[in-house]
Protein backbone atom coordinates (compact mmCIF):
# COMPACT_ATOMS: atom_id res chain seq x y z
CA UNK A 1 0.00 0.00 0.00
CA UNK A 2 2.69 2.56 0.82
CA UNK A 3 4.27 1.42 -2.21
CA UNK A 4 1.62 2.12 -4.00
CA UNK A 5 1.07 5.71 -2.50
CA UNK A 6 4.84 6.41 -3.09
CA UNK A 7 4.74 5.20 -6.92
CA UNK A 8 1.44 7.48 -7.44
CA UNK A 9 3.74 10.33 -5.71
CA UNK A 10 6.38 10.02 -8.24
CA UNK A 11 3.91 9.75 -11.08
CA UNK A 12 2.59 13.12 -10.02
CA UNK A 13 5.99 14.54 -9.98
CA UNK A 14 7.02 14.02 -12.79
CA UNK A 15 3.93 14.96 -14.93
CA UNK A 16 4.22 17.94 -12.94
CA UNK A 17 7.56 19.13 -14.13
CA UNK A 18 6.81 17.19 -17.74
CA UNK A 19 4.04 20.24 -17.84
CA UNK A 20 5.79 22.92 -16.26
CA UNK A 21 7.56 22.97 -18.92
CA UNK A 22 5.22 23.93 -21.45
CA UNK A 23 3.63 26.23 -18.64
CA UNK A 24 7.01 28.02 -18.97
CA UNK A 25 6.50 28.68 -22.66
CA UNK A 26 2.81 29.43 -22.56
CA UNK A 27 3.39 31.92 -19.51
CA UNK A 28 6.46 33.85 -21.46
CA UNK A 29 4.45 33.94 -25.10
CA UNK A 30 1.44 34.82 -22.89
CA UNK A 31 2.84 37.54 -21.05
CA UNK A 32 4.53 39.16 -23.70
CA UNK A 33 1.47 38.70 -26.54
CA UNK A 34 -0.52 40.68 -23.69
CA UNK A 35 1.80 43.40 -23.19
CA UNK A 36 3.56 43.49 -26.31
CA UNK A 37 0.37 42.61 -28.83
CA UNK A 38 -1.08 46.16 -28.59
CA UNK A 39 2.57 47.99 -29.39
CA UNK A 40 3.18 46.19 -32.60
CA UNK A 41 1.59 47.69 -35.56
CA UNK A 42 2.74 48.55 -39.25
CA UNK A 43 3.95 51.94 -38.14
CA UNK A 44 6.08 50.24 -35.28
CA UNK A 45 7.64 48.02 -37.84
CA UNK A 46 8.36 50.32 -40.55
CA UNK A 47 9.22 53.89 -38.28
CA UNK A 48 12.66 55.21 -36.84
CA UNK A 49 12.34 55.90 -32.58
CA UNK A 50 11.04 58.93 -31.52
CA UNK A 51 10.18 61.29 -28.76
CA UNK A 52 12.53 62.30 -25.99
CA UNK A 53 14.20 60.13 -24.53
CA UNK A 54 14.40 58.75 -27.75
CA UNK A 55 12.61 55.72 -28.37
CA UNK A 56 9.52 56.56 -26.07
CA UNK A 57 7.96 57.01 -29.24
CA UNK A 58 7.99 55.45 -33.10
CA UNK A 59 8.98 52.10 -34.02
CA UNK A 60 12.01 50.30 -34.49
CA UNK A 61 13.00 50.09 -38.09
CA UNK A 62 16.59 50.98 -37.71
CA UNK A 63 16.68 47.77 -35.23
CA UNK A 64 15.23 45.63 -37.70
CA UNK A 65 17.64 46.63 -40.42
CA UNK A 66 20.53 46.71 -38.01
CA UNK A 67 19.68 42.91 -37.44
CA UNK A 68 19.25 41.79 -40.31
CA UNK A 69 22.27 42.78 -41.84
CA UNK A 70 24.26 41.86 -38.88
CA UNK A 71 22.68 38.42 -39.51
CA UNK A 72 23.45 38.51 -42.46
CA UNK A 73 27.20 39.12 -42.53
CA UNK A 74 26.88 36.03 -40.30
CA UNK A 75 25.69 33.67 -42.01
CA UNK A 76 27.95 34.66 -44.69
CA UNK A 77 30.70 34.58 -42.90
CA UNK A 78 30.44 31.26 -41.07
CA UNK A 79 28.57 29.00 -43.59
CA UNK A 80 31.00 28.08 -45.85
CA UNK A 81 34.03 27.53 -43.86
CA UNK A 82 30.59 25.53 -41.15
CA UNK A 83 29.64 23.30 -43.74
CA UNK A 84 33.21 22.44 -45.24
CA UNK A 85 34.47 21.41 -41.56
CA UNK A 86 31.23 19.72 -41.37
CA UNK A 87 32.14 17.85 -44.27
CA UNK A 88 35.91 17.08 -43.23
CA UNK A 89 34.35 15.69 -40.26
CA UNK A 90 31.57 13.00 -42.32
CA UNK A 91 33.38 12.02 -45.21
CA UNK A 92 37.28 12.69 -45.23
CA UNK A 93 38.59 12.19 -41.81
CA UNK A 94 39.73 8.90 -40.58
CA UNK A 95 38.91 8.26 -37.10
CA UNK A 96 42.31 10.02 -35.88
CA UNK A 97 43.33 11.76 -33.65
CA UNK A 98 43.27 15.14 -35.64
CA UNK A 99 39.58 14.33 -35.86
CA UNK A 100 39.12 14.01 -32.16
CA UNK A 101 41.17 17.39 -31.90
CA UNK A 102 38.27 19.49 -34.31
CA UNK A 103 35.55 17.32 -32.48
CA UNK A 104 36.64 18.57 -29.63
CA UNK A 105 37.34 22.29 -30.78
CA UNK A 106 34.51 22.72 -32.27
CA UNK A 107 32.45 21.59 -28.59
CA UNK A 108 34.68 23.96 -26.60
CA UNK A 109 33.91 26.56 -29.58
CA UNK A 110 29.96 26.13 -28.47
CA UNK A 111 30.63 26.83 -25.14
CA UNK A 112 32.96 29.34 -25.50
CA UNK A 113 30.32 32.36 -23.45
CA UNK A 114 29.11 35.09 -26.31
CA UNK A 115 30.72 37.93 -24.33
CA UNK A 116 34.47 36.30 -24.54
CA UNK A 117 33.44 35.97 -28.20
CA UNK A 118 32.83 39.79 -28.30
CA UNK A 119 35.73 40.30 -25.69
CA UNK A 120 38.17 38.92 -28.62
CA UNK A 121 36.24 40.60 -31.72
CA UNK A 122 36.65 44.12 -29.50
CA UNK A 123 40.30 43.35 -29.50
CA UNK A 124 41.09 41.99 -32.68
CA UNK A 125 38.29 43.79 -35.23
CA UNK A 126 37.43 46.77 -33.55
CA UNK A 127 40.41 48.11 -31.92
CA UNK A 128 43.56 46.06 -33.76
CA UNK A 129 41.98 46.26 -36.84
CA UNK A 130 40.71 49.70 -37.16
CA UNK A 131 37.11 48.76 -37.58
CA UNK A 132 35.89 50.90 -34.79
CA UNK A 133 32.06 50.04 -33.41
CA UNK A 134 30.84 48.72 -36.83
CA UNK A 135 28.62 46.54 -38.61
CA UNK A 136 31.47 44.73 -39.90
CA UNK A 137 32.96 43.53 -36.54
CA UNK A 138 29.49 43.00 -35.05
CA UNK A 139 28.37 40.71 -38.07
CA UNK A 140 32.10 38.99 -38.06
CA UNK A 141 31.85 38.17 -34.10
CA UNK A 142 27.99 36.88 -33.98
CA UNK A 143 29.71 34.90 -37.04
CA UNK A 144 32.67 33.28 -34.91
CA UNK A 145 29.52 32.78 -32.51
CA UNK A 146 27.75 30.83 -34.84
CA UNK A 147 30.44 28.81 -36.64
CA UNK A 148 30.23 26.06 -34.53
CA UNK A 149 26.63 25.57 -34.44
CA UNK A 150 26.54 25.34 -38.30
CA UNK A 151 29.41 22.77 -37.96
CA UNK A 152 27.37 20.71 -35.17
CA UNK A 153 23.91 20.58 -37.40
CA UNK A 154 25.56 20.30 -40.89
CA UNK A 155 28.01 17.45 -39.44
CA UNK A 156 24.67 15.52 -37.85
CA UNK A 157 22.76 15.95 -41.06
CA UNK A 158 25.43 14.48 -43.07
CA UNK A 159 25.92 11.95 -40.61
CA UNK A 160 22.15 10.84 -40.72
CA UNK A 161 22.02 10.03 -44.55
CA UNK A 162 21.42 6.85 -44.47
CA UNK A 163 24.95 4.68 -44.44
CA UNK A 164 23.65 2.19 -47.69
CA UNK A 165 23.93 4.86 -50.28
CA UNK A 166 27.78 5.21 -48.81
CA UNK A 167 28.32 1.90 -49.57
CA UNK A 168 26.17 1.58 -52.82
CA UNK A 169 28.68 4.49 -53.94
CA UNK A 170 31.65 2.71 -52.81
CA UNK A 171 30.54 -0.46 -54.24
CA UNK A 172 30.27 1.08 -58.08
CA UNK A 173 33.71 3.07 -57.47
CA UNK A 174 32.31 6.27 -57.34
CA UNK A 175 34.44 8.98 -56.04
CA UNK A 176 34.08 10.54 -52.58
CA UNK A 177 33.55 13.92 -54.86
CA UNK A 178 31.14 12.98 -56.87
CA UNK A 179 28.77 10.85 -54.09
CA UNK A 180 29.42 14.08 -51.92
CA UNK A 181 28.34 16.26 -54.48
CA UNK A 182 25.20 14.30 -56.42
CA UNK A 183 24.18 11.72 -53.31
CA UNK A 184 24.65 12.45 -50.14
CA UNK A 185 24.63 17.00 -49.68
CA UNK A 186 20.97 16.90 -51.50
CA UNK A 187 19.72 13.93 -48.92
CA UNK A 188 21.25 16.18 -46.46
CA UNK A 189 20.50 19.51 -47.54
CA UNK A 190 17.08 20.10 -45.62
CA UNK A 191 18.44 19.53 -42.68
CA UNK A 192 21.83 21.47 -43.39
CA UNK A 193 19.40 24.61 -44.50
CA UNK A 194 17.44 24.31 -40.92
CA UNK A 195 20.65 24.12 -39.21
CA UNK A 196 21.64 27.67 -40.82
CA UNK A 197 18.49 29.51 -40.14
CA UNK A 198 18.70 27.77 -36.34
CA UNK A 199 22.40 29.53 -36.08
CA UNK A 200 20.74 33.16 -37.64
CA UNK A 201 18.11 33.09 -35.10
CA UNK A 202 20.92 32.56 -32.49
CA UNK A 203 22.51 35.46 -34.17
CA UNK A 204 19.74 37.61 -34.43
CA UNK A 205 19.14 37.59 -30.75
CA UNK A 206 22.41 37.62 -28.84
CA UNK A 207 23.09 40.82 -27.28
CA UNK A 208 26.52 40.72 -25.70
CA UNK A 209 28.56 40.31 -28.71
CA UNK A 210 26.94 42.76 -30.58
CA UNK A 211 26.82 45.10 -27.69
CA UNK A 212 30.42 45.36 -27.54
CA UNK A 213 31.38 45.92 -31.27
CA UNK A 214 28.30 47.38 -33.06
CA UNK A 215 25.27 48.25 -31.16
CA UNK A 216 24.33 51.99 -30.40
CA UNK A 217 21.63 53.66 -29.24
CA UNK A 218 20.50 55.10 -32.27
CA UNK A 219 21.86 54.96 -35.74
CA UNK A 220 20.49 55.10 -39.65
CA UNK A 221 21.59 51.62 -40.01
CA UNK A 222 22.24 52.41 -43.72
CA UNK A 223 23.83 49.00 -44.50
CA UNK A 224 27.38 50.71 -44.01
CA UNK A 225 30.00 48.47 -43.01
CA UNK A 226 31.59 50.46 -41.17
CA UNK A 227 29.12 52.14 -39.53
CA UNK A 228 27.31 51.60 -36.23
CA UNK A 229 24.16 50.17 -35.97
CA UNK A 230 20.81 49.45 -34.00
CA UNK A 231 20.08 46.25 -33.25
CA UNK A 232 17.10 45.02 -31.72
CA UNK A 233 18.30 43.04 -29.15
CA UNK A 234 20.29 45.81 -27.85
CA UNK A 235 17.35 48.05 -28.54
CA UNK A 236 15.25 45.81 -26.06
CA UNK A 237 17.88 46.18 -23.60
CA UNK A 238 18.86 50.00 -23.63
CA UNK A 239 14.85 50.66 -23.50
CA UNK A 240 14.68 48.57 -20.20
CA UNK A 241 17.42 49.71 -18.65
CA UNK A 242 17.40 53.20 -19.57
CA UNK A 243 13.44 53.24 -18.61
CA UNK A 244 12.50 54.71 -21.79
CA UNK A 245 9.64 52.84 -22.42
CA UNK A 246 8.49 49.64 -21.02
CA UNK A 247 5.68 49.32 -23.71
CA UNK A 248 7.91 49.94 -26.43
CA UNK A 249 10.27 47.02 -25.06
CA UNK A 250 7.65 44.28 -24.52
CA UNK A 251 7.17 45.36 -28.14
CA UNK A 252 10.51 44.59 -29.23
CA UNK A 253 10.46 41.75 -27.23
CA UNK A 254 7.80 40.10 -28.72
CA UNK A 255 8.84 40.88 -32.02
CA UNK A 256 11.90 39.06 -31.30
CA UNK A 257 10.43 36.08 -30.03
CA UNK A 258 7.92 35.77 -32.75
CA UNK A 259 10.63 36.01 -35.06
CA UNK A 260 12.34 32.70 -33.37
CA UNK A 261 8.87 31.21 -33.68
CA UNK A 262 8.96 31.55 -37.76
CA UNK A 263 12.39 30.34 -38.24
CA UNK A 264 11.45 27.40 -35.70
CA UNK A 265 8.46 26.66 -37.80
CA UNK A 266 10.16 26.58 -40.83
CA UNK A 267 13.39 24.60 -39.57
CA UNK A 268 10.19 22.06 -38.59
CA UNK A 269 8.71 22.14 -42.25
CA UNK A 270 12.32 21.08 -43.76
CA UNK A 271 13.12 18.09 -41.60
CA UNK A 272 9.71 17.15 -42.78
CA UNK A 273 10.76 17.45 -46.16
CA UNK A 274 13.97 15.20 -45.63
CA UNK A 275 14.74 12.36 -47.96
CA UNK A 276 12.52 13.62 -50.21
CA UNK A 277 14.74 16.08 -52.38
CA UNK A 278 16.76 13.57 -54.04
CA UNK B 1 40.43 7.35 -69.64
CA UNK B 2 43.85 7.29 -67.84
CA UNK B 3 43.75 11.24 -67.95
CA UNK B 4 40.07 11.31 -66.54
CA UNK B 5 41.34 9.06 -64.10
CA UNK B 6 44.36 11.00 -63.12
CA UNK B 7 42.35 14.16 -63.37
CA UNK B 8 39.41 12.96 -60.69
CA UNK B 9 42.04 11.96 -58.78
CA UNK B 10 43.42 15.11 -58.62
CA UNK B 11 39.99 16.59 -57.78
CA UNK B 12 39.47 14.18 -55.19
CA UNK B 13 42.88 15.26 -53.50
CA UNK B 14 42.40 19.03 -53.94
CA UNK B 15 39.02 18.90 -52.23
CA UNK B 16 40.39 16.99 -49.66
CA UNK B 17 43.15 19.28 -49.15
CA UNK B 18 40.39 22.27 -48.96
CA UNK B 19 38.41 20.76 -46.38
CA UNK B 20 41.59 19.53 -44.00
CA UNK B 21 43.02 23.40 -44.49
CA UNK B 22 39.92 24.37 -43.31
CA UNK B 23 39.03 22.65 -40.48
CA UNK B 24 42.76 23.10 -39.61
CA UNK B 25 41.66 26.87 -38.87
CA UNK B 26 39.04 26.32 -36.82
CA UNK B 27 41.31 24.82 -34.23
CA UNK B 28 43.45 28.10 -34.89
CA UNK B 29 40.54 30.41 -34.69
CA UNK B 30 39.85 28.86 -31.08
CA UNK B 31 43.71 29.07 -30.12
CA UNK B 32 43.22 32.72 -31.21
CA UNK B 33 40.71 33.34 -29.13
CA UNK B 34 42.59 32.20 -26.30
CA UNK B 35 45.56 33.72 -27.69
CA UNK B 36 43.91 37.13 -27.51
CA UNK B 37 42.94 36.88 -24.00
CA UNK B 38 46.20 35.99 -22.91
CA UNK B 39 48.06 38.32 -24.69
CA UNK B 40 45.53 41.72 -23.84
CA UNK B 41 45.92 40.76 -20.22
CA UNK B 42 49.73 39.42 -20.22
CA UNK B 43 50.82 42.98 -18.35
CA UNK B 44 48.22 42.83 -15.52
CA UNK B 45 49.03 39.17 -14.56
CA UNK B 46 52.25 40.38 -14.51
CA UNK B 47 52.01 43.57 -13.02
CA UNK B 48 50.32 42.89 -10.08
CA UNK B 49 50.55 39.13 -9.82
CA UNK B 50 47.98 36.67 -10.20
CA UNK B 51 46.43 35.76 -6.72
CA UNK B 52 46.30 39.42 -6.79
CA UNK B 53 43.46 39.85 -9.49
CA UNK B 54 41.75 35.91 -9.06
CA UNK B 55 41.65 36.83 -4.75
CA UNK B 56 41.59 40.63 -4.69
CA UNK B 57 37.86 41.98 -3.84
CA UNK B 58 38.41 45.60 -4.44
CA UNK B 59 38.07 46.81 -8.05
CA UNK B 60 38.77 50.38 -8.51
CA UNK B 61 40.48 50.53 -12.00
CA UNK B 62 40.79 54.01 -12.23
CA UNK B 63 42.70 54.60 -9.35
CA UNK B 64 46.10 55.56 -9.32
CA UNK B 65 47.46 52.58 -9.25
CA UNK B 66 44.50 50.72 -9.90
CA UNK B 67 43.01 47.82 -7.60
CA UNK B 68 41.86 44.89 -10.12
CA UNK B 69 40.72 42.22 -7.72
CA UNK B 70 37.94 40.51 -9.70
CA UNK B 71 37.13 38.19 -6.75
CA UNK B 72 34.09 39.12 -5.86
CA UNK B 73 32.71 38.82 -9.68
CA UNK B 74 34.39 35.28 -9.67
CA UNK B 75 32.22 34.27 -6.89
CA UNK B 76 29.05 36.12 -8.10
CA UNK B 77 29.40 33.70 -11.15
CA UNK B 78 29.83 30.98 -9.18
CA UNK B 79 27.29 31.30 -6.86
CA UNK B 80 24.93 32.43 -9.75
CA UNK B 81 25.49 29.43 -11.88
CA UNK B 82 25.89 27.27 -9.33
CA UNK B 83 22.24 28.17 -7.92
CA UNK B 84 20.91 28.01 -11.14
CA UNK B 85 21.74 24.21 -11.21
CA UNK B 86 20.84 23.45 -7.99
CA UNK B 87 17.26 24.68 -8.70
CA UNK B 88 17.02 23.15 -12.15
CA UNK B 89 18.25 19.53 -11.87
CA UNK B 90 15.37 18.40 -9.50
CA UNK B 91 12.90 20.13 -12.06
CA UNK B 92 15.03 19.02 -15.45
CA UNK B 93 15.35 15.34 -14.04
CA UNK B 94 11.82 14.61 -13.12
CA UNK B 95 11.41 16.52 -16.74
CA UNK B 96 13.62 14.34 -18.78
CA UNK B 97 12.17 10.79 -16.79
CA UNK B 98 8.75 12.08 -17.97
CA UNK B 99 9.83 12.62 -21.52
CA UNK B 100 11.71 9.57 -21.85
CA UNK B 101 9.35 6.30 -19.71
CA UNK B 102 5.78 8.07 -18.81
CA UNK B 103 4.79 11.04 -21.53
CA UNK B 104 2.56 9.44 -23.92
CA UNK B 105 3.82 10.20 -27.66
CA UNK B 106 1.66 12.78 -28.77
CA UNK B 107 2.69 14.92 -25.41
CA UNK B 108 6.46 14.26 -25.92
CA UNK B 109 5.96 15.10 -29.53
CA UNK B 110 4.49 18.85 -27.99
CA UNK B 111 7.45 19.65 -25.25
CA UNK B 112 10.17 18.45 -27.59
CA UNK B 113 9.51 21.37 -29.99
CA UNK B 114 8.76 23.55 -26.68
CA UNK B 115 12.33 23.06 -25.61
CA UNK B 116 13.64 23.97 -28.63
CA UNK B 117 12.29 26.92 -28.58
CA UNK B 118 12.82 27.77 -25.08
CA UNK B 119 16.78 26.91 -25.98
CA UNK B 120 15.78 29.51 -29.05
CA UNK B 121 14.40 32.55 -26.70
CA UNK B 122 17.03 35.13 -26.95
CA UNK B 123 18.33 35.50 -23.34
CA UNK B 124 17.79 39.30 -23.58
CA UNK B 125 14.18 38.55 -23.34
CA UNK B 126 14.37 36.27 -20.76
CA UNK B 127 16.30 39.11 -18.89
CA UNK B 128 13.83 41.45 -19.53
CA UNK B 129 10.86 39.43 -18.53
CA UNK B 130 12.67 38.29 -15.50
CA UNK B 131 13.70 41.89 -14.64
CA UNK B 132 9.83 43.60 -15.87
CA UNK B 133 8.21 40.61 -13.65
CA UNK B 134 10.23 38.58 -10.61
CA UNK B 135 12.19 42.20 -9.53
CA UNK B 136 8.78 43.90 -9.33
CA UNK B 137 7.47 40.75 -7.84
CA UNK B 138 9.94 40.44 -5.20
CA UNK B 139 9.96 44.69 -4.50
CA UNK B 140 6.09 44.41 -4.00
CA UNK B 141 5.86 41.79 -1.77
CA UNK B 142 8.90 41.30 0.26
CA UNK B 143 8.84 45.28 0.52
CA UNK B 144 12.43 45.73 -0.93
CA UNK B 145 13.65 48.92 -2.23
CA UNK B 146 15.42 46.66 -4.73
CA UNK B 147 14.34 43.40 -6.21
CA UNK B 148 17.78 42.43 -7.70
CA UNK B 149 19.67 39.81 -6.16
CA UNK B 150 22.20 36.80 -6.88
CA UNK B 151 18.88 34.64 -6.55
CA UNK B 152 16.95 36.14 -9.04
CA UNK B 153 19.51 36.00 -11.80
CA UNK B 154 19.80 32.35 -10.73
CA UNK B 155 15.92 31.67 -10.65
CA UNK B 156 15.73 33.10 -14.40
CA UNK B 157 19.04 30.95 -15.40
CA UNK B 158 16.94 28.03 -14.12
CA UNK B 159 14.60 28.72 -16.57
CA UNK B 160 17.32 29.37 -19.37
CA UNK B 161 19.35 25.95 -18.68
CA UNK B 162 16.21 23.54 -17.97
CA UNK B 163 16.31 22.58 -21.82
CA UNK B 164 19.54 21.75 -21.56
CA UNK B 165 19.22 19.37 -18.61
CA UNK B 166 16.04 17.96 -20.04
CA UNK B 167 17.36 16.78 -23.17
CA UNK B 168 20.40 15.49 -22.39
CA UNK B 169 19.52 13.67 -19.27
CA UNK B 170 16.43 11.93 -21.35
CA UNK B 171 18.97 10.88 -23.62
CA UNK B 172 21.15 9.42 -21.46
CA UNK B 173 18.37 7.45 -20.44
CA UNK B 174 17.20 6.19 -23.53
CA UNK B 175 20.81 5.16 -23.52
CA UNK B 176 20.41 2.65 -21.01
CA UNK B 177 20.20 -0.72 -22.28
CA UNK B 178 17.22 -2.62 -22.86
CA UNK B 179 18.30 -5.49 -21.14
CA UNK B 180 17.72 -4.00 -17.90
CA UNK B 181 15.09 -2.86 -18.41
CA UNK B 182 13.40 -6.28 -19.21
CA UNK B 183 14.74 -8.13 -16.39
CA UNK B 184 13.69 -5.14 -14.04
CA UNK B 185 9.76 -5.86 -15.11
CA UNK B 186 10.36 -9.22 -15.75
CA UNK B 187 10.59 -8.86 -11.80
CA UNK B 188 7.21 -7.30 -11.31
CA UNK B 189 8.68 -4.03 -10.41
CA UNK B 190 6.71 -0.74 -11.18
CA UNK B 191 7.85 1.80 -13.83
CA UNK B 192 8.80 4.25 -11.33
CA UNK B 193 10.80 1.83 -8.79
CA UNK B 194 12.48 0.95 -12.29
CA UNK B 195 13.34 4.08 -13.32
CA UNK B 196 14.35 5.71 -10.03
CA UNK B 197 16.67 2.58 -9.01
CA UNK B 198 17.75 0.71 -12.38
CA UNK B 199 17.41 3.40 -14.83
CA UNK B 200 19.20 6.61 -12.88
CA UNK B 201 22.04 5.17 -11.45
CA UNK B 202 22.93 3.54 -14.90
CA UNK B 203 22.67 6.93 -16.27
CA UNK B 204 24.50 8.53 -13.72
CA UNK B 205 27.36 9.68 -16.00
CA UNK B 206 25.03 11.02 -18.74
CA UNK B 207 23.36 12.98 -15.96
CA UNK B 208 26.24 14.43 -14.37
CA UNK B 209 27.25 15.44 -17.94
CA UNK B 210 24.26 17.56 -18.53
CA UNK B 211 23.95 19.17 -15.31
CA UNK B 212 28.09 20.17 -15.59
CA UNK B 213 26.87 21.40 -19.60
CA UNK B 214 24.06 23.70 -17.89
CA UNK B 215 26.99 25.13 -15.36
CA UNK B 216 28.73 26.05 -18.53
CA UNK B 217 25.70 27.87 -19.84
CA UNK B 218 24.68 29.45 -16.48
CA UNK B 219 28.61 30.93 -16.05
CA UNK B 220 29.07 32.24 -19.54
CA UNK B 221 25.41 33.59 -19.79
CA UNK B 222 25.61 37.31 -20.00
CA UNK B 223 22.17 39.57 -20.48
CA UNK B 224 19.90 37.89 -18.28
CA UNK B 225 22.63 38.40 -15.43
CA UNK B 226 23.53 41.51 -16.16
CA UNK B 227 19.46 42.81 -15.58
CA UNK B 228 19.02 41.01 -13.24
CA UNK B 229 22.17 40.34 -10.61
CA UNK B 230 21.88 43.76 -9.27
CA UNK B 231 25.86 44.93 -10.31
CA UNK B 232 27.35 46.04 -7.06
CA UNK B 233 30.91 45.49 -6.39
CA UNK B 234 30.12 44.56 -3.27
CA UNK B 235 31.13 40.62 -1.87
CA UNK B 236 27.94 39.04 -2.11
CA UNK B 237 27.10 36.99 1.15
CA UNK B 238 24.43 35.32 0.46
CA UNK B 239 22.19 34.08 -1.92
CA UNK B 240 19.91 37.24 -1.48
CA UNK B 241 22.65 39.81 -1.98
CA UNK B 242 23.72 41.50 -5.38
CA UNK B 243 26.61 41.01 -7.18
CA UNK B 244 27.93 41.61 -10.25
CA UNK B 245 29.09 38.55 -12.11
CA UNK B 246 32.42 38.21 -14.83
CA UNK B 247 30.08 38.50 -17.98
CA UNK B 248 28.13 41.15 -16.64
CA UNK B 249 31.38 43.22 -15.75
CA UNK B 250 33.14 42.68 -18.82
CA UNK B 251 30.15 43.87 -20.95
CA UNK B 252 28.83 46.79 -18.65
CA UNK B 253 32.94 48.33 -18.60
CA UNK B 254 34.01 46.82 -22.00
CA UNK B 255 33.11 50.00 -23.79
CA UNK B 256 34.38 52.49 -21.79
CA UNK B 257 37.72 51.10 -21.06
CA UNK B 258 40.58 52.85 -22.53
CA UNK B 259 42.11 50.70 -25.04
CA UNK B 260 45.65 49.30 -23.87
CA UNK B 261 44.87 50.60 -19.77
CA UNK B 262 45.11 48.58 -16.78
CA UNK B 263 41.41 48.48 -16.66
CA UNK B 264 41.21 46.99 -20.29
CA UNK B 265 43.46 44.29 -19.74
CA UNK B 266 41.98 43.60 -16.32
CA UNK B 267 38.79 43.05 -18.08
CA UNK B 268 40.86 40.47 -20.51
CA UNK B 269 41.93 38.74 -17.31
CA UNK B 270 37.95 38.63 -16.45
CA UNK B 271 37.79 37.15 -19.85
CA UNK B 272 40.26 34.94 -20.12
CA UNK B 273 38.84 33.14 -16.57
CA UNK B 274 35.48 32.86 -18.15
CA UNK B 275 37.43 30.93 -20.93
CA UNK B 276 39.57 28.71 -18.80
CA UNK B 277 36.60 27.81 -16.93
CA UNK B 278 34.51 26.90 -19.86
CA UNK B 279 37.32 24.87 -21.43
CA UNK B 280 37.89 22.96 -18.65
CA UNK B 281 34.31 21.83 -18.49
CA UNK B 282 34.15 20.85 -22.03
CA UNK B 283 37.46 18.61 -21.65
CA UNK B 284 35.72 17.13 -18.26
CA UNK B 285 32.76 16.65 -20.44
CA UNK B 286 34.98 14.75 -23.00
CA UNK B 287 36.79 12.46 -20.90
CA UNK B 288 33.27 11.60 -18.80
CA UNK B 289 32.05 10.22 -22.37
CA UNK B 290 35.14 8.38 -22.72
CA UNK B 291 36.46 7.16 -19.33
Amino acid sequence: MLRRCLDLLWLVLFWTAGLFILFVLAGIMGYLVLRGGPVLSWEFLTTAPRGLPLGAEGGVFPAIKGTFYLVLIAVFSAVLPGIITAVYLVEYAAPSRFRDIINLTVQCMAGIPSIVTGLFAYALFVVRMGFGISLLAGGLALGIMIFPVIVVTSRDALLAVNEQYRLVGASLGVSRWYMLVRVIFPQGLPAVISGVLLAAGYAAGATAPVMVTAAVISAGSSGSLFEPVMALPYHLYILFSQQISIERAYGTALLLVLLLLILNAVTLWLRSLKGKGA
Amino acid sequence: MLELQTQRQLVNLLVKLICLTVSACTTLLLLAIAAFMVAESLPVWSALGPLKIIAGTDWSPLAAPPRLGIGTMILSTLWVALGAVLLSAPLGFAGAIFLAEFAPPWLAGIIRPVLNILTGIPSVVYGFVGAAVLIKFFEVSFNMASGESLFCASLILTVMVLPYIVTNSESALRSVPREYRQAALALGVSKQYLTLRVLLPLAKKGLTGALVLAFGRAAGETMAVLMLAGNTMLLPTSWFSKGEPLSALIALELGTSVVGSAHYQALFAAGLVLLILVICINLFLTLLKRG
